[in-house]
């Protein structure tokens, strides 16, 4: 890449004067996979314990929670209280990062990141506390319309070392699900790879509780050392209740409350009402049949037979190249017919799984992995999509992305742009739907993609897809690696602090910079495919990028930026030198030192249009260079020396002479007879 | 078949129409009229213009009807006085009869040659100079081009040797 990284500003903001975060103190019980968290203080204000959180720019956190529990916060779980910008002293460097301030509980984690229970909780406490703190918290949060998903036993914690009272840690600096453990997540979701859960519902948010409060009762980390593929049988075969206990019965009350959360059938999984129900004690157990998710059949799969059809679909999601193969050799309707008594393949839903037989050539086609992906959602149409060693939702696909980009991760990156296929979403979703499970609403979103995510050109692409499903997200580019760039007007105070301190060399050629400008500014799409038509010829190139960003100096209305102004004129040079006028290219050079000076590129641009100025430049010179070839032709015809005998000079000498002898013959006979 | 050679196409070529000068029936028109003033003058015309009228069947080539009319007007210029002397005297034969007389008629021809044979060489040179006074303002207009363009409006990438500049001027 080139260019330079920008450097962090030397003043600290005003959020950064107001709290101080103390680096030396890491709070390693409040980090998440979207921060790490520190002791802080805050100098305006004393009382009240706090803890700040420092963003990783490359995970997108919920800024629609932050807005909601900022303005109003919620009993029993943390909320923000502020969030800012901030200059840090990080693993000896120094970076400007997004902190956010929470209230800090000080009683502890109910069950340290070590996998330490704390003393205090037992099965008294759980039940009479817990329980209730937690329901209070999430309730709470469904009622604004949002999930939590990251309730894990680590992340709940006693308010005060004394008090028995529980809060809830903080849901908004990641995506929802995001990385949790396999066990933590309902059964469907946790299919899904850990980036590319989605949103997921309230009831989500009850399996968690449940799995909580189970890992809180066995005070363990109940996922920890267990195989996801023997924990998918077990929870599959046996219900994720007995496969996260391991077998062990929780008796009593509590075991009724985690049997009813943890149900893996969202009809069958308890919700609040069931939750008060039981606490006041009126509560009857609600668990019921369990859907048949098993087929009539076992199809032997890689030698295994296999009985469920979501560990079918699972199966097939390991070994797509092997699925495809076996769905080749088999004759798929008679295949369906046989495992799946109960349901009828209709030609409808045969043609939209269009599974076709062996054509003979071998090898995997690319057909061939969606063709795959149709049947894993045929066989299990409440899980993710299951597409080249990918599983996900689709409303994950946002921080799947995001994931795939700070990992620069391009096999993951060109199999989305090859899922975002209208027609293939469509199948999918016709598919689940046709099996009663709505994901039409889902695909909006995807659908403005489409147009970016195979698109080469700068200001689109993947990156493009990156900033437009993720609009919180900072720009990732390396050369902002050290600062938090979260819109057009830090960019251009970051560019102005670049230009200052280094070059600011094809910084428009940047496709995260160009997708984020693009993205988060109003119709610059013509300006990037302009530049992009220019990016091999410098003089026009600069000239652009002048333009550039002083439109958006115009339309950020900032102040005067002297730096950029000055790099962004030196970078003229070229153009400058490439006028071919002389008094021009005077006239040029004096405007734009006289205008470097002020730092305003919009008025420069007024006053100096580059680009203007050298189209008006060439059309004159080639006007020029006509007229020159044109003296060159009439020159090398004046160049041959005239003889007597040249046409021309015969037909002259001889008009003057007749003239001549005219005159003389005129003089004579004049004299002869009036002389 | 193959053998036979391809007969080459006979070209016929349109005969180049000869000059009109208008000169002769303009002489022929002349002498009528002249015979109306007197026929001791129109012998002497007809006499004294043998060298046009010699020209007017011989001659060929390019600008014939030019060349015709020098030698002409030259010959006419000789021949006008003498014809107003055969008037005067009644007499053509006392004319002709001085060879001086008919030397001079055809001496105003041979003047009238010899301006056909000299008009060439003095337009030559006289087109040669107003050449030179052109390529001098060709090549300050050049020079105008380049001072305002640099001298890649000529089509040179590289400054050229200051010397090359004395050859716009031969």
């Amino acid at each position: 890449m080139s260019g330079e990284i920008a450097p962090v500003p030397d003043t600290q903001s005003a959020f950064g004067d107001r709290y101080e975060v103390i680096t030396g103190s890491p709070l390693p019980e409040f980090s998440t996979r979207g921060g790490d968290a520190y002791s802080a203080k805050d100098k305006q204000k004393s009382g009240g314990d706090i803890y700040a959180l420092v963003h990783h720019p490359s995970i997108p956190i919920r800024n629609e929670v932050y807005k909601s529990l900022k303005n109003k916060p919620v009993g029993n779980l943390i909320c923000p209280i502020n969030r800012g910008l901030m200059n840090l002293h990080l693993n000896g460097r120094k970076v400007q990062r997004l902190v956010t301030i929470f209230g800090r509980p000080t009683g502890g984690a109910l069950l340290s990141p070590d996998g330490q229970l704390n003393p205090r909780v037992n099965a008294n406490r759980l039940r009479a506390n817990v329980a209730l703190s937690i329901l209070k918290a999430i309730t709470a949060l469904h009622k604004r319309g949002f999930t939590h998903r990251s309730i894990m036993p680590h992340n709940v914690y006693f308010s005060t070392p004394n008090s028995d009272d529980v809060v809830v840690g903080e849901c908004y600096s990641m995506p929802p699900g995001y990385m949790q453990p396999f066990a933590m997540e309902p059964l469907d979701t946790a299919i899904a790879d850990g980036t590319g859960r989605g949103i997921g519902d309230v009831t989500s948010d009850y399996y968690q509780m449940g799995a909580t409060m189970s890992a809180l009762y066995f005070g363990e980390e109940i996922w920890k050392g267990r195989n996801r593929d023997s924990m998918l049988m077990a929870r599959v075969n046996q219900g994720s209740y007995w496969a996260l206990s391991g077998g062990r019965e929780i008796p009593g009350a509590l075991g009724t409350l985690i049997r009813g959360l943890t149900a893996d059938e969202v009809e069958e999984r308890w919700g609040a009402e069931d939750v008060l129900d039981w606490f006041e004690g009126v509560g009857k157990p609600k668990r019921t049949t369990m859907r048949a998710w098993s087929m009539n059949r076992p199809t032997n799969f890689k030698g295994v037979a296999v009985v469920d059809r979501r560990l079918l679909a699972h199966a097939f999601a390991r070994d797509p190249a092997e699925a495809a193969n076996f769905l080749k050799s088999v004759d798929f309707p008679s295949w369906v017919q046989m495992s799946f008594r109960d349901e009828i393949l209709t030609d409808r839903l045969e043609s939209l799984l269009n599974v076709k037989p062996d054509s003979g050539f071998g090898g995997m086609r690319s057909d061939d992995y969606k063709m795959v992906a149709r049947v894993c959602m045929f066989l299990h149409p409440t899980g993710p999509i299951h597409f080249k060693d990918h599983s996900f939702f689709l409303d994950g696909i946002p921080s799947m992305i995001a994931e795939a980009f700070s990992r620069d991760d391009r096999e993951s990156l060109s199999a989305i742009v090859e899922l975002l296929d209208s027609k293939f979403l469509q199948s999918l979703a016709d598919i689940s739907e046709m099996q009663g499970v709505k994901v039409g609403s889902k695909m909006a979103d995807l659908r403005r993609m489409m147009p970016f995510a195979g698109n080469k050109q700068l200001g689109k692409g993947m990156e493009r897809v990156l900033y437009e499903l993720n609009p919180i997200l900072p720009c990732v580019s390396q050369r902002f690696s050290n600062v938090w760039i979260g819109s057009i007007l830090q960019l251009m105070r970051a560019m102005e602090r670049v230009a200052t301190n280094g070059t600011i060399r094809n910084v428009l050629l940047d496709r995260h910079l160009a997708a984020f400008c693009a993205t988060h500014g109003v119709d610059l799409e013509r300006e990037f495919n302009n530049l992009m038509a220019a990016q091999h010829n410098p003089a026009k190139f600069n000239s652009l990028s002048l333009n550039f960003f002083g439109l958006l100096q115009q339309r950020c209305k900032m102040e005067a930026l002297p730096g950029l102004t000055s790099k962004l004129v030196d970078g003229l040079t070229p153009a400058v030198k490439g006028l071919k006028n002389k008094k021009r290219r005077e006239q040029v050079q004096a405007a734009l030192e006289k205008s470097k000076k002020g730092g305003d590129i919009a008025k420069l641009v007024n006053e100096v249009n580059m680009v203007k100025i050298q189209a008006e430049d060439a059309r004159e010179f080639a006007k020029a260079r006509t007229a020159v070839s044109r003296l060159d032709r009439e020159r090398t015809k004046l160049l041959k020396k005239v003889q007597p005998h040249d046409p021309e000079a015969r037909k002259t000498g001889l008009r003057g002479s007749r003239a001549v002898a005219f005159a003389a013959f005129f003089l004579v006979g004049f004299l002869t007879f009036f002389g | 078949m193959a053998n036979e050679k391809k007969k080459t196409p006979v070209v016929r070529r349109r005969r180049r129409q000869q000059e009109m000068s208008g000169f002769g029936p303009l002489l022929i028109v002349g002498m009528a009229l002249s015979a109306f003033y007197s026929i001791d003058a129109v012998i002497i015309m007809a006499i004294g213009i043998v060298p046009t009228i010699v020209l007017g069947f011989t001659g060929k080539g390019e600008f014939k009807a030019e060349k015709l009319q020098c030698v002409g007007f030259t010959n006419l210029a000789g021949v006008l006085p003498f014809m107003v002397q055969a008037k005067m005297r009644g007499s053509w034969e006392s004319v002709v009869g001085d060879i001086i007389n008919i030397l001079l008629m055809y001496g105003s021809a041979a003047i009238g040659y010899a301006l056909v044979y000299v008009g060439p060489m003095v337009a030559a040179f006289i087109l040669q100079g107003m050449n030179d006074d052109r390529l001098k303002k060709i090549a300050a207009q050049k020079q105008a081009y380049v001072d305002m363009w640099s001298h890649e409006v000529l089509g040179d990438k590289e400054e050229p040797d200051p010397n090359a500049g004395k050859n716009f001027i031969r």
